[in-house]
């Protein structure tokens, strides 16, 4: 089905159900409905013979539609239905009007349907015999898992039994991970999908006292100037884009990129009165700090804002600063390095030598004239006096490369302009999954082997531990694992010498021997791998699982979880789950049971929901009050959400007047409310910075630091081998591993396989072409081994690491699909990200920023060879290799 | 305009009267292949003939490379650009294998892109106004770059004694459920 010879498509009748969900895919979350009859008939193209209420042909744009891939059959309650899924053409929020992206446009085909290449998600468990994955009951599966961790815990203890696992696929799930992980076994090893430690992000941006996710989309519409780093929001958050940033209450903002791939977004920036600041990957702190120097020297620091929300250093240092217990390296914000007040910032920035114009030109590649007219852009005041609204949107390009300073130079370079807690002044993570992890308690870090220099514990590096063979059992959901972790293939190695490459391989399905064996294995310092997943993914859970276990997930159970406003909506169960499938939070249940543990007596999915309720009830994403408000009612907490459809409601929710309000923006003094009601938690950071004086905090990056500069020094490109920069990120057609968009037809004949975009510069010497294949080799990889123990300030840099042995040098490669094109800087290279069969991470450096405990992603590198001619060269049924930026 | 109970997998899609045009809709079955798909063969061998009008729309002496015409097919609304493109491409008609047609009304959210969408530069169509989607004009205007969650619908063009007709569509207009064939 879903030909592109297709050329109708089945309308809903006007009795066809409703449900309503949101995307699964990007943080922005679009709304979408869902019309759902038994096969067998049709609407028509009458108004009154459809569901929509519109005559077809609509003869207009931007009217209902809908398009063949946004139709499939799918099974409900063991019947065959058609379900088509389109975007909320009614919405007033998220995506206004029904706009959407092509990922979330293609929903329809993430539905299972064995007509359709979703025919290979996984339909029961399976454990691995004679090398080989056989199917087998639940009952089996779980009686296993459940008899070697109990050995392991016991003879082992809890630092040998782990879990990494989505942080992000709806509350539901993850409050049952948090509660087995936390609080039933007790262990800190347990990472999410997207780091090796349990950690956060942005860390600068949580000691500025901002929130990562503070903003709502308004603000990035009403803005006068954007500056957008390390991100191309059209490509990573389509609707956030189209919608808000291009329209909004501003459509005439000006936007400023840096980033040296110049996307989509990035070109109608261009020509839209913006800026492309194309920056050398990793010198984002040089660019900030050379900005608020232009800023200070001029005097175009709002500085009515600073003298009321910066905090001075008595305010700072009364209070620790954002509090010792939050901040782990040297307590960042109260001494040492980073602590700093206006008074004090503007002599560090006077005082830096990488902050004056030429030399910061030079470290970050930019012309001067465009950091000049940059700094005038996003600060200097207009000639009544008035200031621009600027708002400042950071991702992956900026807090994936040089973690902390980056993050924490763009906070301070924001809050001298006046952004953080206003209306169109804001300082915001855009985002990349959507936010649907819930605790059930305080993680175990505390036991942790690692620490930092001073006195804080430090989170477990999990892949590092696994990889020193700490771990015995493993239990992965959801995830790719070692294509998004660094030095991937070292991991991957690692993982199958664990598992498959040990002798204790078991034979038969035999109960007894199935345990025997594996606690052999365990025995003999090998790891037994259990991987949740919805499809097969390789090598994880084809070639190194023993056990493999099938999960139901988005629309296969009534779920929640937010956006990056955080939003919270129902996304409703629509169809049958495949087989013997079953949502996560069900085996973590299942196997909780036969743990001997209490508590994990769920019936359904709003149970859960329920009972995590409580737990969150402080925090950003808290709906508390909705689960109360549902409980007086009579109704189920699930139901309550339902009835808010696509439009969902903000979090933290509070009650005012008996009634459900949402919180649009976080710090904002507006949300003082004055005497709270019911069950509404008042936290300071709703209506001041997330600090103990509400003050936000300025800090300093001096690009000498040293848990930074030998670091990066170590890892740039060696131009007398010929490397060059390989960076990293999504494209817009593609989300993530490409899970789904592999099985949506559509996308999978865009983006078969990752390309490389290279410079023409760099490409013609190696006579590579667009369409090409070509090798990415980096032959000096570097990967921490160990759990050194930070005692003196420089105990855990990479040149202490290195000549204390916890650095081992190896190599990676992938191979990609070259697309030669000027869009990129010339000396960069941008490979795709997540794929598991081209791992860009490969040739990225398995070392954390010794700050903050996160690695440095972006920043690889490697020697570009071309090895052959893809298909896509002359195929013309697959691939585009047109450049991005056609404006 | 006729309703059919069946959906869309069961067959009812369109066709052309040249098998060898018409590339697949299953993709990759496999996930991790680099082949491309092989499936258009398979695709094709579902086809059957089609239900569209033949149309005489203009002569190759018409064309000259890289100037789109305009033309209205398979009935007098709907506008349509064809344009010799100056390199092979999918569905390509023509001693260059390089003239090829397409409706221009983006299959995202309807914004109308037009002949002056045309890139001659790259052969791609776009940006549509509405939400910047390019189309790829060499590989039957897939998506370069954006939101369309179908290709442009292609016309599909035969050439006979330096006549150019058009015979039929592959894929559905912006905001029809059926296609009009006359």
């Amino acid at each position: 089905m879903n030909s592109l010879s297709i050329d109708r498509v089945p309308l809903p009748p006007k009795d066809a159900e409703v449900l309503t969900t949101a995307c699964a895919y990007c943080t922005v979350a679009c709304g979408y409905k869902v019309y759902r009859w038994p096969v067998g008939r049709e609407g028509g193209p009458a108004a009154d013979q459809n569901v929509f209420g519109v005559d077809f042909p609509t003869g207009a744009p931007l009217t209902a539609w809908v398009s063949p891939s946004q139709h499939n059959i799918a099974q409900h309650q063991g019947r065959p239905h058609h379900v088509v899924i389109v975007p909320d053409f009614a919405t007033e929020v998220v995506n206004k009007g029904g706009a959407h992206s092509i990922r979330g446009g293609t929903l329809a085909q993430k539905v299972y349907n064995p007509n359709t290449p979703t025919r290979d998600r996984l339909l029961y468990p399976m454990i691995r015999v004679a090398g080989q994955l056989q199917a087998v009951s639940w009952d089996l599966a779980l009686d296993v898992m459940a008899a070697v961790s109990k050995h392991v815990l016991a003879k082992h203890g809890e630092h040998a039994w782990g879990m990494k696992t989505y942080s992000y696929e709806f509350f539901e799930n993850t409050y049952a991970i948090s509660k087995l992980v936390n609080l039933s076994i007790g262990t800190p090893v347990y990472a999410p999908h997207d780091k090796p430690q349990n950690a956060e992000d942005a860390a600068g941006l949580d000691d500025a006292g901002v929130n990562s996710f503070a903003a709502c989309y308004e603000d990035w519409g009403m803005c006068d100037v954007a500056f957008l780093s390390g991100v191309d929001p059209y490509e990573t958050k389509t609707v956030l884009f189209t919608e808000w940033m291009m329209r909004g209450d501003n459509p005439n903002k000006a936007m400023i990129f840096v980033t040296p791939h110049k996307t989509m977004g990035v070109a109608y920036g261009e020509k839209n009165g913006g800026l492309w600041l194309p920056i050398i990957p990793g010198t984002d702190t040089v660019l900030h700090l050379a900005l608020a120097r232009i800023i200070v020297e001029n005097g175009w620091q709002d500085q009515e804002f600073i003298d009321k929300w910066v905090a001075n250093q008595w305010e700072i240092e009364a209070g620790y600063g954002r509090g010792t217990r939050n901040t782990r390296w040297q307590w960042r914000t109260t001494w040492g390095t980073f602590q700093s007040d206006w008074k004090d910032f503007q002599k560090f920035i006077m005082k830096e030598e990488v902050a004056q114009l030429d030399n910061a030109a030079r470290i970050t590649g930019l012309d001067p004239e465009l950091i000049k007219r940059a700094a005038e852009m996003i600060a200097k005041p207009r000639a009544d006096g008035s200031r621009p609204k600027t708002s400042f949107m950071l991702e992956k390009g900026n807090y994936w490369s040089n973690n902390y300073m980056n993050t924490a130079s763009l906070a301070s370079l924001g809050l001298i302009c006046g952004a953080g807690n206003r209306p169109g002044r804001v300082i915001s993570r855009g985002g990349g999954h959507q936010r649907g992890g819930a605790s059930a308690a305080g993680g175990k870090g505390w036991l942790s082997p690692e620490k930092y220099p001073g006195r804080r514990k430090k989170a477990l590096n999990v892949d590092r531990w696994v990889m020193d063979g700490n771990v015995r059992f493993m239990w992965t959901v959801g995830l790719t694992w070692y294509p998004a972790m660094l030095a991937s293939q070292e991991l991957a190695s690692r993982v199958g010498e664990l598992t498959r490459s040990n002798p204790h391989q078991p034979r038969n399905l035999n109960r007894d021997h199935l345990i025997e064996t594996l606690i052999n294995r365990v025995e003999s310092g090998g790891m037994v791998l259990v991987n949740s997943d919805i499809y097969p993914v390789d090598p994880l859970n084809t070639q190194h699982a023993d056990i493999v276990l099938p999960a139901a997930g988005w629309g296969e159970d009534d779920f929640t979880r937010c956006n990056s406003e955080r939003r919270l909506r129902l996304y409703a169960k629509i169809a049958d789950a495949p087989g013997q499938a079953k949502p996560d939070w069900w085996a973590i249940a299942e196997f909780g049971k036969r743990m001997g543990f209490d508590g994990y007596d769920w019936k359904d999915s709003n149970q859960v929901f329920e009972e995590a309720s409580r737990f969150q009830r402080g925090g950003v994403l808290s709906y508390h009050a909705l689960t109360t408000k549902a409980k007086k009612d009579g109704k189920r907490a699930h139901e309550a959400l339902r009835a808010y459809g696509t439009e969902g409601i903000q979090t933290p929710i509070r009650v005012v007047d008996g009634q459900l309000v949402g919180t649009k923006r976080l710090h904002d003094p507006t949300n003082d409310w004055g005497e709270v009601e019911d069950v509404t938690v008042n936290q300071k950071w709703l209506h001041a910075f997330d600090t103990h004086s509400g003050k936000a905090l300025l800090l300093k990056t001096p690009w000498s630091f040293v848990g930074w500069i030998d670091f990066y020094e170590a890892i740039k490109p060696r131009s007398e081998k010929g490397e060059i920069w390989v960076t990293n990120g999504r494209v817009n057609e593609t989300w993530q591993s490409g899970f789904d968009d592999l099985r949506k037809p559509y996308l999978a004949k865009r983006w078969p396989w990752p390309a490389i975009v290279i410079h023409p510069d760099d490409a013609k010497p190696q006579g590579i072409e667009s369409g090409d294949l070509v090798q990415i080799h980096n032959d000096e990889v570097f990967v921490q081994t160990g759990e050194p123990i930070g005692v003196l300030e420089k105990d855990l840099t990479f040149s202490e690491l290195r000549k204390n042995g916890h650095i081992k040098v190896t190599q990676g490669q992938f191979v990609a699909v070259a697309i030669v094109s000027d869009e990129i800087r010339p000396g960069v290279a941008q490979a795709g990200f997540n794929f598991p069969q081209s791992m860009g991470n490969s040739v990225c450096h398995a070392v954390v920023d010794p700050v903050s405990g996160n690695y440095r992603y972006k920043l690889g590198r490697g020697v570009l060879t071309k090895i052959g001619e893809s298909p896509y060269k002359t195929d013309f049924t697959a691939m585009s290799l047109k450049p991005r930026p056609i404006i | 305009m006729s309703h059919r109970s069946d959906s869309p997998c069961n067959g009812s899609g369109f066709v052309s009267r040249r098998q060898f045009l018409i590339f697949g809709g299953t993709g990759l079955a496999v996930v991790g292949t680099l082949a491309a798909s092989q499936t258009a063969l398979a695709q094709a061998a579902q086809l059957v003939m089609s239900r569209y009008p033949e149309k005489r729309i203009a002569t190759l002496k018409d064309l000259a490379a890289k100037k789109p015409l305009t033309f209205h097919y398979p009935n007098d609304t709907v506008e349509n650009v064809l344009v010799m493109l100056g390199e092979p491409a999918g569905g390509g008609i023509g001693p260059g294998r390089d003239i090829v047609a397409f409706n221009t009304v983006c299959p995202h959210m309807g914004g109308y892109i037009g002949p002056d969408g045309y890139k001659a530069d790259h052969n791609v169509l776009g940006p549509c106004p509405l939400h910047l989607t390019t189309f790829d004009l060499t590989k039957h205007g897939m998506v370069v770059s954006g939101h369309a969650t179908e290709s442009l619908p292609q016309i599909v063009l035969e050439e006979r004694a330096g006549a150019i007709y058009a015979v039929g569509v592959m894929g559905l207009f912006y905001g029809y459920s059926a296609n009009p064939v006359a």
